[in-house]
């Protein structure tokens, strides 16, 4: 294995594998930026240029288009709060706080290293540890995803700014728009009242960029100012990322590390997820869980640390089994085999060399990632800085274009504009649309799993839950107990705030 | 009146710019990039395989082939985009023959595909093998299904997807030995294999590109196979063993109401492709096969196809 690895190493060293990952990286971030446009997509049409190019050149390009994309897709949710993928929403809490204080490239700096830290430690993790990973991606079935989105979505509903019981109506709304549509399971047609165009459910991106963007340009339209950045920050001094505040979210950086890669063994949860389990993990964890939504940098780094370190993980079913978690990995596969390599058990035996090339390749696009990365921030943070009066509409207008662009149905519009007077009016009621947007991602997969789960279960779900699925039955054991400590933790905080600040009761 | 002179100015160009977009004007069918609609996600096998040929075909068709993925519905969303469509030649869709004769028998649908969609040609087809984990006691088709007769319900069955393209075949064959078995739907082939291979199924229907190295790797084993050949040379196929099932074709058509002469034009620069070195390569590589058909072929074979999957679908939803 040792010699497989240095010459995987060997391998990896040639230009034109660190040129197109260069360029994969830059086209990668400038499409993840664009909102609409999705790192899947950008993928696909850059799929056919690698299976005219060397193995070494090609997949490392697909892979700088991968990581690029997930980190181009924060810039947006920093800058105009406008998710650019579904990973960079619980990036959209605090990063337009912190734009509107001036500090847009201080955001942005964070994004960046705590993404290719998380990113880099769960390569490394993957590196060394892909044999128990893969052992560990078997365990989890049915039961034990249906087990662990539940725990999720309450961890979720309880971490939200305000009451536990509005974050759990939020999360019941979320679940309900997400069975609007075909149920996943038996192909029904559910609440669509015989229109056609919602068979296919309420689609993903134009509800996010409603529920984020909108609210936020229907406010600063609200506000008479006439810049988007407060005048008093001064954009030129104290803006960069300091090496204090970055040692100071350090510890974040690491739990959000571990939230990622753990997440990531789990087949088909992914990187939105870990994002939101990270967030609520550091503002758990917080000493000052008042700050997190109002600009606090280390809600950033949690949120983007947790969801790249998804991206190790997630390659392991490919490399070892040949089976691709979803559909980032599902292209990789494509490129692969195009490439006339069979990811499967065998991969390592007959191209261990080439398989550690990979990985190593993945290390190195991350050392590219933090210098690229770092040039060509400046360049975004310029954008928020003019005038409001053109930055609003502009902002509009690619919310518009952003949300026709991803399926070009006109329908989608009609979505935009809906979920964008429902985050208005949630906003304005003090409700946070996070675990709606949470409920909406994970129901149909929890829906789906534990249909499964009872298909499995031939109708005796306890007994095969507690007798089959060890693993199911200590997460449901656990859950209770994580729901009152959640719930107490709330109590105890409101009360806190209450005694300090009495007038506001 | 400047205002008015730019106005007209851009109106007229903007004019000009319909005008010359409008295929009713040129006969130099094809004028402009043609618009492929995938009515399935990124990353699975339409998508693949639809990235090989669009590479290629340009050089017969003189125009790329632009490709637009339109997920939703399971499938159905796309489907009635490509049949809403303009028929003038510049919106193809790359589907298969279970969104095409299958899925409007389930419900009701706003469109006819047989009548409303007619074959450019069938690229390929992808024959599934029935596997099971290497230590599992079958050995061959028979013993697993007969341990099926004897235990109804019992066997689990993970499929793709309800009545998707590993379902289907496999459904089929149950239903001809009189087999009851257990369906559980995953979302799509490679989460399926997953829980094949963590003893969560007893069997399921695999393509070459996922089974063939896990066969090699000792991991699964094949017991049949679909298709007039077979995939791996020692396991027969299941016409040899007697079973009628069939395979996923994989199918480029268009709107109805497009032009003879275009629907000509296109054929020809398929079937031409279907003789070029590099997309032979590329195909191969990628381990599917080049088993092209005409349109015309093909459409005589849908009607039939649908009135066996009628049958199916009233055996086992009982619909």
């Amino acid at each position: 294995m040792w010699d497989n690895f240095l010459q995987g190493i060997l391998l990896t060293a040639r230009w034109d594998t660190f040129g197109m990952m260069g360029l994969g990286l830059m086209l990668g971030m400038f499409v993840g930026a664009l909102p609409g446009f999705t790192t899947i997509m950008a993928m696909a049409v850059l799929l056919p240029i690698s299976f005219f190019m060397d193995p070494m050149v090609g997949i490392p390009f697909l892979i700088g288009v991968y990581k690029g994309g997930i980190y181009g897709g924060s810039i947006p949710a920093i800058l105009v709060s406008m998710p650019g993928t579904g990973a960079s929403v619980a990036t959209t809490f605090d990063g337009p706080a912190l734009t509107k204080k001036g500090k847009s490239r201080k955001a942005m700096e964070m994004a960046l290293f705590s993404s290719v830290c998380g990113d880099l430690s769960s390569d490394i993790l993957t590196i060394l540890f892909i044999g128990p990973i893969a052992i560990m991606a078997m365990k989890i079935g049915p039961p034990e995803l249906a087990a662990i989105i539940l725990l999720s979505l309450i961890i979720i509903s309880a971490t939200t700014s305000g009451l536990f019981i509005k974050g759990l109506v939020m999360c019941f709304i979320g679940l309900f728009f997400s069975m609007i549509g075909q149920d996943p399971l038996g192909g029904m047609s559910r609440f669509t009242f015989g229109f056609f165009e919602i068979k296919s459910g309420i689609p993903l991106l134009p509800m996010l960029i409603g529920l984020f963007a909108i609210p936020e340009i229907l406010q600063a339209v609200e506000k008479k100012i006439t810049t988007f950045v407060a005048e008093e920050f001064n954009l030129k001094s104290g803006e960069r990322l300091t090496l204090k505040e970055f040692r100071r979210s350090i510890r974040t950086i690491l739990r959000s590390t571990a939230i990622g890669t753990a997440l990531g063994i789990i087949p088909g949860v992914g990187q939105v997820v870990s994002a939101f389990v990270g967030y609520a993990a550091a503002k758990n964890a917080s000493k000052h869980p008042e700050t997190y939504g109002k600009g606090e940098l280390d809600g950033i780094a949690a949120a983007e640390a947790a969801n790249n370190s998804v991206n190790g993980p997630t390659l392991v079913p490919l490399l070892t089994l040949g089976i691709p978690g979803d559909k980032v990995t599902a292209i990789l596969l494509g490129a692969f085999i195009a490439q006339g390599l069979r990811p499967g058990p065998q991969l390592f035996a007959e191209q261990g060399p080439l398989v550690f090339a990979l990985l190593v390749a993945m290390v190195f696009a991350n050392i590219m990632f933090v210098v690229l990365g770092y040039l060509t921030i400046p360049l975004f943070a310029k954008v928020v800085t003019i005038r409001k009066s053109a930055l609003l509409p502009l902002t509009a207008i690619f919310a518009f274009a952003g949300s026709y662009v991803y399926r070009s149905d006109p329908f989608d519009l009609l979505v935009l504009v809906f979920f964008g007077i429902f985050g208005y009016t949630a906003k304005k009621l003090n409700f946070d649309v996070t675990p709606m947007v949470m409920g909406y991602i994970l129901g149909p997969v929890l829906e789906y799993s534990f249909g499964q789960t009872l298909n499995l279960a031939r109708g005796d779900t306890l007994h095969y839950i507690f007798a089959a699925r060890p693993i199911t039955a200590i997460i449901l054991a656990i859950t209770p107990f994580i729901t009152a400590g959640l719930w107490w933790r709330g109590v105890r905080l409101r009360r806190k705030h209450m005694k300090e600040l009495p007038s506001e009761g | 009146m400047t205002f008015r002179k730019i106005s007209c100015s851009m109106l007229v160009a903007l004019l000009l710019v319909f005008v010359g977009l409008s295929p009713a004007l040129s006969d130099n069918y094809p004028s402009k990039p043609i618009t492929l609609i995938i009515p399935l996600g990124a990353g699975g096998s339409h998508d693949l395989n639809a990235r090989v040929f669009t590479s290629v075909i340009p050089s017969y068709l003189g125009q790329a082939v632009v490709v637009k993925l339109m997920p939703g519905a399971g499938g159905q969303t796309g489907t009635a985009a490509a049949i809403k469509a303009k028929p003038d030649g510049y919106t193809l869709i790359f589907t298969h023959n279970y969104i095409d004769q299958l899925q409007p028998l389930l419900e009701k649908l706003p469109y006819d595909t047989i009548k409303d969609l007619k074959s450019v040609c069938r690229i390929n087809y992808g024959a599934s093998s029935l596997v099971v984990r290497a230590d599992k006691p079958w050995k061959t088709l028979d013993e697993i299904l007969a341990y099926g007769k004897k235990n109804p319900g019992k066997l689990i069955f993970t499929t793709s997807g309800n009545w998707g393209a590993t379902m289907t075949p496999g459904a089929r064959v149950l239903l001809q030995a009189g087999v009851e078995a257990t369906y559980i739907p995953y979302k799509g082939g490679g989460p399926a294999m997953q829980a094949l291979l963590a003893g969560d199924g007893d069997f399921m229907m695999s393509f070459p590109s996922q089974a063939g190295p896990l066969v090699e790797a000792g991991k699964i084993r094949a017991l049949a196979s679909a298709g007039d050949k077979r995939v791996f040379t020692d396991v027969p196929t299941l016409k040899e063993l007697g079973y009628e099932t069939g395979t996923m074709d994989r199918i480029v058509m268009a709107p109805k109401g497009v032009p003879e002469d275009r629907m000509k034009i296109l054929r020809d620069a398929f079937a031409k492709l279907n003789g070029d070195k590099t997309y032979k390569k590329l195909m191969q590589r990628i381990g599917e096969n080049t088993e092209y058909m005409d349109g015309p072929d093909y459409d005589k074979l849908r009607p039939a196809n649908q009135e066996a999957y009628r049958l199916l679908v009233k055996k086992i939803s009982g619909q």
